[in-house]
């Protein structure tokens, strides 16, 4: 479970986010949409502590976000980032990439559980030997969903997980991260721009505008039209 | 009315480490009067290298071999690369996805304009550029013109930067503009803007548009016609509105893919990729 109580964000004299407040279910897709600048992915950030200097308070299944040494907070939540071509080191061979946050740990049977990890997201274990550069992005994209379930955690923050990616690789990738939150009871949040894809996805969703929470909504109330803010409404005309 | 732009048999290929050429383009033939054609496909299916073969962008490692090309009656394949410059910039525009890359970082945007207008016709005079860069500004709906004219590549948003580079490719009123995803790097609200901008921009001024995207759905609102490509070949050819009557198995799959708002939450159907549509 993720609580987030009023956490702010500034970058100077500018703020990224601002008093936003949430709770995420154990189990629960949640989504977050909004434009870019609007913050969402600068929280999702703050959750993960890439962003360090925030105010409020962010607990992740019982751990201060702040407090909790690294190590231990890699073990319960982890991110898989927008664009595969940026997030994989282009020199590491695959089973080098997955093996590593397993390595770091101290974790035994890192080469087992590496090809394990290599058929869960359906690629196999020939590609170990691989280098980035010879995969294609939907591949590359799996690759870093594999790393970021080497340490067995049980929450994943998906930024943009597909907008890199053509319409139907993005479809295997949307199935592959629906199989592996049943199979695997995961949580999810997503940052995307992409009503469709967040209503395809997530229980429930949140959108932001310029730093703000601006509106909370179930997956039915959006299916519904069930929505309160212009904002919210403009976004969907759009989309 | 002759076409503007009549391209038969197209092929682009580069060459590969054992020395043999790969074709990324295979016979492509397109022909575009003054209308709004969308080029879609996925990744590596030869779009962008079909837009940048007509303007003539292509790496000089790239094998092009043409029967015919031709940009309203002039023979681009053996046009002098002087030639080619002057129908660059100046009859034919390009835009491209990210306009964080396209434009000078260390140069005024307005002075950008100024240099493309100069460029095109060293008569006009620096206020008389300014004065055009200004009127252009406006119409692509910046609403401070002065304002912006002496602002940096960095200090504009993706919306305002991509209006920008409309602004500086359609300044020299060319005939022919080829988007190249104009709109991919920008958010969904500010997508519309944009794209309704070019809209109003090519239509009033009767130019040809080649639209070049991933994306079915906003091709076919915008277009009015929809090239779909796949593995270098055209598969097929279609008048936007009826996208949804499309027959290729593949354009079929590429529209089952694409999640719904208020679509169902099984999984989504992927693409069986048939070996024949690459050899069609």
């Amino acid at each position: 479970m993720i609580e987030i109580e009023h956490l702010t964000v500034r970058f100077g004299p500018s703020t990224a986010v601002r008093d936003v407040s949430l709770t995420v279910q154990d189990g629960e897709s949640f989504g977050l949409v909004g434009e870019s600048g609007s913050g969402k992915s600068t929280l999702l950030r703050s959750i993960m502590n890439l962003n360090r200097d925030w105010d409020g308070r962010i607990s992740i299944n019982g751990l201060d976000a702040h407090s909790t040494p690294r190590k231990r907070l890699a073990r319960e939540i982890q991110m898989v980032f927008q664009d595969p071509y940026a997030s994989l080191h282009p020199r590491y061979v695959i089973g080098e990439q997955i093996a590593e946050p397993m390595r770091i740990n101290g974790m035994a049977n890192a080469e087992r559980r590496t090809v394990e990890l290599l058929e869960l997201i359906g690629l196999g274990a020939k590609f170990r030997f691989r280098f980035p550069h010879e995969l294609s992005g939907g591949q590359r994209q799996r690759v870093s969903i594999a790393r970021a379930l080497a340490l067995s955690p049980k929450i994943l923050l998906l930024d943009e997980p597909t907008s890199a990616l053509d319409v139907s690789i993005q479809a295997e990738i949307l199935n592959l991260l629906n199989r592996l939150r049943r199979e695997l009871s995961l949580t999810f949040i997503i940052v995307s721009h992409d009503l469709a894809v967040v209503s395809y996805m997530c229980d429930r969703l949140a959108v932001m505008r310029n730093a703000e929470m601006v509106e909370l909504l179930t997956r039915d109330e959006l299916r519904g039209r069930d929505i309160k803010t212009d904002y919210t409404k403009a976004l969907l005309a759009a989309s | 009315m002759s076409n503007l732009v009549d391209i038969q048999n197209l092929r682009v290929s580069f060459r590969q480490d054992d020395g043999s050429y790969n074709d990324a383009v295979r016979g492509v033939s397109l022909s575009l009067g003054r209308e709004k054609l969308g080029i879609v496909g996925e990744s590596g299916s030869g779009k962008s290298l079909t837009g940048r073969s007509l303007l003539g962008v292509l790496p000089p490692y790239a094998r092009i071999t043409v029967d015919r090309m031709e940009f309203d009656g002039i023979d681009l394949t053996k046009a002098s690369g002087r030639q080619r410059r002057a129908l660059r910039g100046g009859r034919m525009g390009m835009i491209l996805q990210d306009p964080k890359f396209s434009l000078n970082p260390v140069m005024q945007v307005g002075q950008q304009i100024v240099e493309a207008i100069r460029i095109g016709d060293r008569r006009i005079s620096g206020g008389e550029a300014r004065k055009r860069a200004m009127a252009m500004l406006e119409s692509v709906h910046i609403r401070e013109p002065e304002r912006v004219y002496g602002l940096y590549p960095h200090e504009l948003s993706g919306g305002m930067g991509q209006r920008v580079m409309i602004a500086m490719m359609l300044v020299r009123e060319p005939d022919l503009l080829v988007a190249d995803e104009p709109t991919s790097a920008l958010d969904v609200t500010v997508r519309t803007q944009v794209l309704s901008i070019i809209d109003e921009l090519v239509t009033r001024r009767g130019m040809g548009l080649i639209l070049i995207s991933h994306d079915l759905n906003l091709v076919s609102r915008f277009c009015d016609r929809v090239l779909v490509m796949y593995a270098g070949h055209v598969v097929e050819d279609l008048v936007a509105s009826r996208l949804h009557d499309a027959t290729h198995p593949y354009t079929r799959g590429l529209l089952a893919c694409l999640p719904t708002i208020d679509g169902p939450l099984e999984p989504l159907p992927t693409l069986n990729r048939d070996a024949s549509w690459a050899a069609a």
